[in-house]
């Protein structure tokens, strides 16, 4: 059934899969993860404040009432970093991820509803970006460019695109042909209203699922390239976290470990959050695999 | 036209196609690196010259010179012309100097010493992921909904969202300081023992390879293990499985030769894709055991500035990529008949 | 072309034969309290809509419900050499033995029911390696041979391919071939020439007949054509809902209807001769199966339900020597279809 308008669409995609993701553990589990991380994001800061001091009388204390995960190798509260190190892995997933499914997006589209040479040139670009091995390629342009936050998500989202965008212009291919795009080219509807009202809505299931999965392989570079010392530190976030661990030898002793397992600890609960949702989302959306 | 002249013929085509295309794709990235090099805001290549000049006090002409020889770019030259060189060079074979980690030494030599320890770990890894995944994904599709299925399915999923390099590190953390076996996770093998092929360097050589292989392979299995059980269940429901049990054959052969041969095919097409991101991952999984591969190389060479080594190293890893891409799509066309023969 | 069989015997007994599907919507009652006889040597056709149930029950007569279906209840007896086997009954490795050497299925032509990654040749072998181990390869392949020029098939060209390089009926005759390697006396065809265009099915007719007079199998026909019926059966069971409605010889059933169902089938049949007859497609839908009407099933459609019809399941009646019916009206029923 093609779906129109934007208040069916925020009906059919936002009420009802909240009311089915309910249903089953897993999706409610990651929901409410994902609930807690980006509450962590936003609000963690102004609620447990980053501790900078450095404090060398306190280093590597094991968790306690005062530090719930002990302190780092200069006597700094792990828990609290892990609350404010949230934001910039969280903030770089987000922009890679959007910028991923708005070229994708684009991208795929064109390329399958216009067919001819546009199709060629983009699934040729589309090709060699699949090919090319993507964090070798970040690590390389790091070197060269100084990176920051927003270029670096700008650069992982850049790259990202071509597989959802394979996959968008198979789905558009498909659906180019049906009934209803026939009748609203009948109708002399134009090309961006056809793509935009009839096709989109019916992609709007596959295209969150493949955004939140670009969210989890953007983290993963990202905390990558920082943990490799390819990006310049800018806060306590916990790729940084994982890199002080590991160069400062906090693997070693029994007492500092909770200074590399934290990070890690949030990093995996966050991958797990997503992709239990996006799972459950897929479900939600495809009722064939249901039951 | 007998079956056989008839299969190498369609086979060749099948064959040359993909190769055109792999050429085609490593022209385009090497096209692509030498533009970066070239047209980054900070040039490597000027950055280099300034540092010969003002480190070692040489004349721009010197250290012109000495960038031409190392970086085999020639900066006066048009760039259309350097474009050209670079390729004629390229095909060579000659892909300059390093500048930083090993002056002077020409990089194929530094690439040669690396690459086969990375290729060893990841062909080994890779087999090993697969053939664990697939067998898993079977029986879990076979005993659907029972004990086995659930947790397997349930462990697969959570180790394939953690990033691999950091279950490296938990394996480090965990295993190598707590068992004390921290050395052997250390290096491609134990300093100061010399390679050979003796028993005693490759009883060595495997131990250092204990640790990594884990890593991998724990990473990866578990998207093995999903999409085989996902593709072991649709095969289940085809009618040929139905019409093979009616026919009375044993259980044993449906499942290899009916439901095995069959299930397995999706999961290659799957293996093109995953090809790049292994690879991509030894660049990470090599520094966490520091193990001597390509991805350790790559590292040194981006912390020490050696442009060519980088530039190199990045080109042979996609380079690899493409040739595992063929080798995998290779294989497919031998596994399925229907790419194999026209009907 | 009266076929009776000379001997009235029974190979295959089925008694109050029950068979279930649990889906997430419930429970579906494919099959309900099943009796039939197949005598030796006939060509039984099994005729009704889809999901009247009747796949099923051919199925269930080798044993082969698919998940989520299961046997409620009622048995499968065979009597092949003399003996009376239960199939049900039997341990799974016997059931394997039993079925294909005695008892066999033609699938649809259906791309999907050969394996893709196997040529041809391996199928056939493996199916009769699998229940003779001594046999040599020359003897399998004589085998073969025979079988595939039985099917007007060459073996040469035939036995080297994959079975997506054969066409529709190429592969159906393949099935065909495959059902008969192991010499079974009873073989059940679902919907053998749903798949194909008219002129192969021309052919795939013209086989079966010539199986027909030279091996003299028992032959099992499942479909909703019925002028495939027409062509090839001696008896024909007419099913509805999960329950046969009428049963009885090729004639009676095609020109002396009794039962409401049959008599609109026979109408929707158009007739080459006919010209002005009009056509009458069955007004209403099949039941729903999970929750079906109580009485008989077909009252919501039957232009002559009564208030019994409504309330009460009709019981099998005889209408004459081996014509079965049930409907609470037949006899007061008049309809006829003329003979041409």
């Amino acid at each position: 059934m093609p779906a129109r308008g934007l208040k069916r669409t925020v009906r059919t995609f936002v009420v009802e899969p909240l009311k089915i993701i309910a249903s089953s553990k897993a999706g409610l589990a990651g929901f409410i993860g994902l609930l807690l991380y980006i509450s962590m994001a936003v609000f963690g800061p102004l609620i447990v404040p980053l501790d900078t001091r450095p404090k060398p009388e306190k280093r590597y204390l094991p968790p306690s009432w005062e530090h719930p995960l002990g302190t780092d190798f200069e006597g700094k509260d792990i828990f609290s970093q892990i609350i404010n190190g949230a934001r910039d892995v969280l903030f770089v997933a987000f922009m890679a991820g959007t910028l991923t499914v708005l070229i994708a997006t684009l991208l795929g589209s064109i390329a399958g509803f216009k067919g001819g040479l546009w199709d060629s040139i983009i699934m040729a670009v589309d090709e060699v970006l699949l090919t090319i091995p993507q964090f070798p390629l970040l690590s390389v342009l790091a070197a060269l460019v100084r990176l920051n936050n927003f270029t670096l998500a700008a650069i992982i989202g850049v790259l990202s695109w071509p597989a959802l965008a394979r996959a968008i212009r198979s789905q558009v291919l498909s659906l180019k042909e049906r009934d209803f795009i026939e009748a609203a080219r009948a109708l002399d509807l134009g090309t961006r209203h056809i793509v935009t009202v009839e096709i989109l809505p019916n992609l709007m299931p596959y295209i969150v699922v493949s955004w939140i999965l670009s969210m989890t392989g953007a983290i993963y570079s990202q905390v990558g390239l920082v943990f490799l010392g390819f990006v310049p530190f800018t806060s306590h976030n916990w790729g940084v976290m994982i890199n002080m661990a590991w160069t400062w030898g906090a693997i070693y002793y029994k007492t500092s470990v909770w200074y590399i397992l934290s990070p890690i600890l949030a990093i995996t609960g966050f991958q797990l959050s997503a992709i239990l949702f996006a799972r459950s989302l897929e479900n939600v959306f495809n009722p064939r695999l249901r039951g | 036209m007998s079956i056989q002249r008839y299969l190498s013929k369609v086979y060749k085509n099948f064959v040359v196609r993909k190769v055109i295309r792999g050429i085609g794709i490593i022209f385009a990235t090497s096209t692509l690196t030498f533009f970066i090099i070239r047209l980054m805001p900070s040039n490597p290549i000027e950055i280099f010259i300034n540092q010969m000049m003002s480190a070692y006090g040489m004349s721009y002409q010197d250290a012109k010179a000495l960038a031409l020889a190392l970086f085999t770019i020639d900066l006066d030259k048009p760039l259309h012309e350097q474009y050209i060189e670079y390729l004629v060079n390229l095909l060579q074979g000659n892909i300059g100097r390093s500048i930083a980690i090993s002056p002077g030494t020409p990089v194929m030599e530094v690439v040669s010493t690396f690459l086969p320890w990375t290729l060893f770990s990841v062909s080994v890894s890779l087999l090993a992921s697969f053939a664990l995944g697939v067998t898993l994904g079977m029986i879990a599709a076979y005993r659907r909904g029972g004990f086995f299925d659930k947790v397997m399915s349930a462990v697969a999923a959570v180790t394939s969202a953690i990033p691999g390099y950091l279950i490296g590190i938990l394996i480090v953390v965990f295993i190598g300081v707590q068992f004390g076996l921290i050395n052997y996770m250390r290096g491609a093998y134990s300093a100061g023992l010399k390679p050979g092929f003796t028993p005693e360097f490759i009883a060595d050589v495997f131990l250092h390879l204990a640790a990594p292989f884990a890593t991998y392979v724990l990473s990866t299995f578990g998207g093995w293990m999903l999409s085989m059980k996902a593709s072991t269940l649709s095969v289940l429901g085809e009618d040929y499985v139905t019409v093979a049990r009616a026919k009375g054959l044993p259980e044993g052969r449906i499942r290899s030769q009916y439901v095995g041969r069959n299930a397995i095919l999706p999961l290659f097409t799957s293996l093109t894709i995953s090809l790049g991101f292994i690879f991509g991952g030894s660049v990470l999984i090599e520094n966490v055991f520091v193990y001597r591969g390509v991805g350790r190389l790559l590292w040194s060479s981006i912390n020490a500035r050696d442009y060519t080594v980088m530039q190199a190293v990045f080109l042979i890893i996609t380079v690899s990529v493409i040739v595992s891409n063929i080798i995998a799509d290779l294989l497919y066309g031998l596994i399925d008949p229907r790419i194999r023969v026209g009907g | 072309m009266m076929a009776i069989a000379a001997q009235r015997e029974p190979v295959i007994i089925v008694r109050n034969l029950s068979v279930e599907y649990l889906t997430p919507r419930g429970v579906v009652k494919a099959v309900r309290n099943v009796n039939l006889e197949v005598f030796k040597g006939e060509t039984l056709f099994i005729v009704g809509e889809s999901g009247s149930g009747k796949s099923t029950l051919g199925f269930a007569l080798l044993n082969l419900v698919p998940q989520p279906g299961y046997v409620k209840e009622g048995e499968v007896i065979y009597r092949v050499d003399g003996k009376e086997v239960n199939l049900m009954k039997l341990p799974p490795d016997e059931q394997r033995e039993f079925r294909w050497k005695h008892v066999s299925m033609v699938f649809q032509a259906a791309l999907n029911s050969l394996n893709p990654v196997l040529r041809v040749w391996d199928q056939l072998y493996d199916t009769i390696k699998a229940h003779d181990r001594n046999i040599s390869r020359e003897e399998a392949y004589e085998k073969v041979r025979n079988l595939l020029s039985l099917v007007r098939l060459d073996a040469d060209r035939v036995l080297q391919a994959y079975p997506h390089q054969l066409s529709g009926g190429m592969r159906q005759r393949v099935m065909i071939a495959m059902a008969l390697l192991l010499d079974p006396q009873i073989v059940i065809l679902d919907e053998p020439t749903t798949a194909l265009d008219l002129l192969t099915q021309k052919n795939i007719i013209e086989v079966l007949k010539n199986i027909k007079s030279k091996l003299h199998t028992t032959m099992i026909f499942i479909t909703h054509d019925l002028s495939l019926a027409a062509e090839l059966a001696d008896r024909v069971a007419v099913m509805y809902a999960g329950k046969i409605v009428e049963l009885g010889d090729v004639y009676e059933i095609f020109y002396r209807p009794k039962h409401p169902y049959t008599y609109a089938l026979m109408k929707t049949v158009p007739k080459l001769t006919s010209v002005d007859e009009e056509l009458y497609p069955i007004p209403g839908s099949p039941p729903d199966m999970v929750n079906m009407p109580p009485g008989c099933k077909f009252h919501p459609r039957c232009p002559y339900s009564a208030a019994v019809c409504k309330q009460v399941e009709p019981p099998d009646e005889w209408v004459a020597s081996g014509h079965l019916v049930a409907c609470h009206l037949w006899k007061v029923l008049k309809h006829e279809v003329r003979a041409p």
